[in-house]
């Protein structure tokens, strides 16, 4: 088991382990028809049909592997995705602020993972100096 | 200089923060070594062979007064009283405490310094001319978009996580001093005949295992668009680049792999969806960066030309620190000075606290409080008035930094090596020593004139050895140190255009570095036409002839 965190009336939080959110049958690319979950490898090259998937969730295979990042902001900006973008696999509690930034809007946390600190360390900025996939503003939008 | 906002400051307080919680919870054991590896890498810190070393971001090498007292401070308080200049003009502390970094990076934090992406897979501090601003061959002062870049870059929620480090460097001046050939990114910065700041962009040059020369990727790029097209390269370079072996990882490997063409397609089909978007600099932007780096309030100076003859007749030494250490300025009656920290004896790059305080004082006293670090290792102060140089000459004298060698053999570029890194193969420090002692000579010196000589202690080339006209590399063999000499690298120069250099033949044992080197200056003194410098030399007659007589059967 993980532990699910995500957003409820703007705020993050630890979602109820019972939630039927929890309960998701992912599909890989291959297989995968609209409507469903979509399971991506952070390697997956862009397909404008994923727009219509009922959850897309992009798997780390390690906390160092940015490619998921990049993965997201296209699935966000290049289809304009807007459902449930979920991280899977190495999911670290001390990256989820650069995922957010990137258009995730939920996270499988690893049962080993402490979600009380990562909720803790989600936003450890109030501003940030780039604009990226949630806020639009640069930090010289903003003087 | 820019000037923190208070946005800067919070951000960076919050990084402050941040990174002290890191710090707790790896103490106390909920974060693994290799987790808070990461983390740690990100702001600065290295676990090295003998203790922690910690790298602070000296964006662009341009520090104030202040900001270098702070730096004297650390030196004092958490190392044994040195600190290290590096070749990124970043400095270097060694022995801080893990568990008290946070609290020298809260210090730092005061005088808006950090130590953010100093290390790790990120976009690390961006470096440029030392002389920025000063140097009298300049078309336009880089620093602006240096600092544009450096915000950009900095916490980047798409690029914190890349394949390998990532380093860009920005040029203005006819002269590249940057050394924009030899980085992920470099950049050349100019204005079009209509006044419009412009850039060319290169990629995928590099040092290191693999040494390439950056590749011409796009040229007459608009300043509006500078970000959102890094942002494009970027991102082409994440999703693509090597993950799955660290010596393949870095750009260029990239670059070779897809051909220039194919990189440069790549990433301008990226960039169609993002140019003209959200990050898209506007003039008010761009033009209220540019204020921060006006040029100083110079005042009008006297002519002080015949007193500085006479200074020179008196004190041949002052004399020959004039010729080499201080270059013309843009603005009449100053010049700018290198402040050399290739004394014999002392390791290059290598400060005490009292040098650096003492150069921090005469910043404020004679540089608009301003220094830079160049990737020389050496300390700079960019806008002197003509008539304070004697006097500063005889208080660097006092302090060891007036050694007139800057350019010569013996402002030799060196890695830490083998005495404290972990990667190296071969100590470096003991070899930049033992030339230093043995052309010691400065009518030697002089005579043989602009000469870069740069050491690495390994293939990861931090001294930069492919770029040093004479560049040497420690390689191990079989466990002992041995050392591959190569000739007729250099980083890039008006007339020349960047080249790597030549291995000249088998690797060497260290106590025969001394003589293959006097040898290959030897072989060049007879080879050279009149006032032929080492590199134009060598240009002209290859390496054929250096390696016929080192390795001449009778050695």
């Amino acid at each position: 088991m993980h532990h699910l965190i995500n957003k409820q009336n703007d705020a993050w939080q630890l979602a109820d382990a019972q939630s039927a959110d929890q309960q998701h049958a992912w599909c890989d690319a291959e297989n995968w028809q609209p409507g469903q979950a979509l399971k991506l490898s952070v390697d997956a090259e862009l397909d404008p049909q994923w727009a219509q998937a009922s959850i897309i969730g992009i798997d780390f295979p390690a906390l160092t592997d940015g490619r998921g990042l990049s993965l997201a902001v296209l699935l966000r900006t290049r289809l304009n995705y807007s459902g449930d973008l979920r991280g899977l696999g190495a999911v670290h509690e001390d990256i989820l602020h650069f995922m957010v930034r990137c258009g995730f809007s939920s996270f499988e946390l690893p049962e080993s993972r402490d979600p009380s600190v990562a909720l803790n360390c989600i936003t450890p900025h109030k501003q940030y100096y780039q604009s990226s996939v949630v806020d639009p503003l640069n930090h010289f939008d903003r003087v | 200089m820019y000037q923190y906002t208070e946005f800067d400051r919070s951000f960076i307080e919050e990084r402050v923060n941040h990174y002290r919680e890191q710090t707790t919870r790896y103490l106390d054991g909920k974060l693994s070594e290799d987790e808070f590896l990461q983390l740690r890498l990100r702001n600065g810190l290295y676990l090295q062979r003998l203790a922690p070393m910690l790298r602070v971001a000296i964006p662009y090498g341009t520090l104030s007064s202040n900001q270098l007292f702070a730096l004297g401070k650390v030196a004092r308080e958490y190392d044994r009283g040195y600190g290290h200049l590096s070749t990124r003009q970043n400095m270097q502390f060694n022995w801080p405490e893990l568990a008290e970094v946070p609290d020298i990076l809260a210090d730092m934090a005061k005088v808006d310094l950090h130590a953010i992406q100093t290390s790790g897979s990120c976009i690390r501090n961006v470096t440029t001319d030392h002389f920025a601003g000063a140097a009298a061959d300049e078309t336009i002062d880089p620093r602006p978009y240096c600092e544009i870049i450096r915000q950009w870059s900095t916490a980047h929620p798409e690029f914190e996580w890349l394949p390998r480090k990532f380093k860009i460097a920005v040029t203005g001046a006819a002269e590249d001093r940057a050394a924009i050939g030899v980085h992920d990114v470099g950049l050349r910065v100019y204005r079009d005949a209509q006044g419009q700041v412009q850039f060319d962009v290169f990629a995928g040059g590099g040092l290191g295992r693999t040494p390439v020369l950056g590749a011409l990727v796009r040229s007459e790029l608009p300043i509006e668009h500078l970000l959102t097209y890094l942002e494009a390269l970027m991102r082409v370079y994440n999703r693509y680049g090597r993950r799955d072996n660290k010596y393949k990882a870095r750009i260029k490997i990239l670059v070779r792999a897809m051909g220039v063409d194919g990189f440069r397609a790549k990433v301008d089909e990226e960039w169609v969806h993002s140019k003209g978007g959200p990050g898209t600099l506007p003039e008010t932007e761009i033009s209220r960066v540019e204020a921060f780096f006006a040029p100083p309030n110079y005042s009008e100076q006297p002519d002080v030309s015949d007193t500085l003859a006479e200074q020179r007749l008196a004190k041949p030494k002052f004399s020959q620190w004039l010729q080499h250490n201080v270059i013309e300025h843009q603005a009449p009656g100053y010049a700018a000075v290198t402040l050399s920290t290739k004394a014999t004896g002392v390791p290059p790059g290598d400060v005490s606290d009292t040098q650096i305080d003492a150069v921090a004082q005469w910043a404020a006293d004679y540089s608009f409080s301003e220094v830079r670090i160049s990737h020389e290792q050496n300390f700079v102060l960019p806008h002197v008035p003509k008539q304070h140089l004697f006097e500063l000459w005889k208080k660097a004298e006092a302090q060891n930094l007036a050694t007139a060698n800057a350019r010569l053999i013996t402002d030799m570029i060196c890695c830490p090596g083998g005495d404290y890194c972990s990667l190296a193969n071969a100590k470096s420090i003991p070899v930049a020593e033992a030339l230093q002692e043995r052309f010691d000579d400065y009518d030697f010196q002089y005579d043989l004139g602009e000469l870069n000589l740069n050491i690495s202690g390994c293939m990861n080339a931090c001294g930069h050895h492919h770029v040093g006209h004479i560049g040497i590399l420690g390689v191990d063999k079989k466990g002992s140190e041995f050392y591959q000499i190569s000739l007729g690298g250099h980083a890039g120069h008006s007339e020349l255009a960047p080249s790597l250099g030549q291995i000249v033949g088998p690797s060497i044992p260290r106590a025969e570095v001394c003589d293959v080197i006097a040898e290959i200056l030897e072989i060049y003194v007879d080879l050279r036409l009149e006032d032929e410098s080492f590199l134009s030399c060598f240009k002209r007659v290859g390496i054929a002839p250096f390696k016929e007589r080192i390795y001449a059967p009778s050695h």
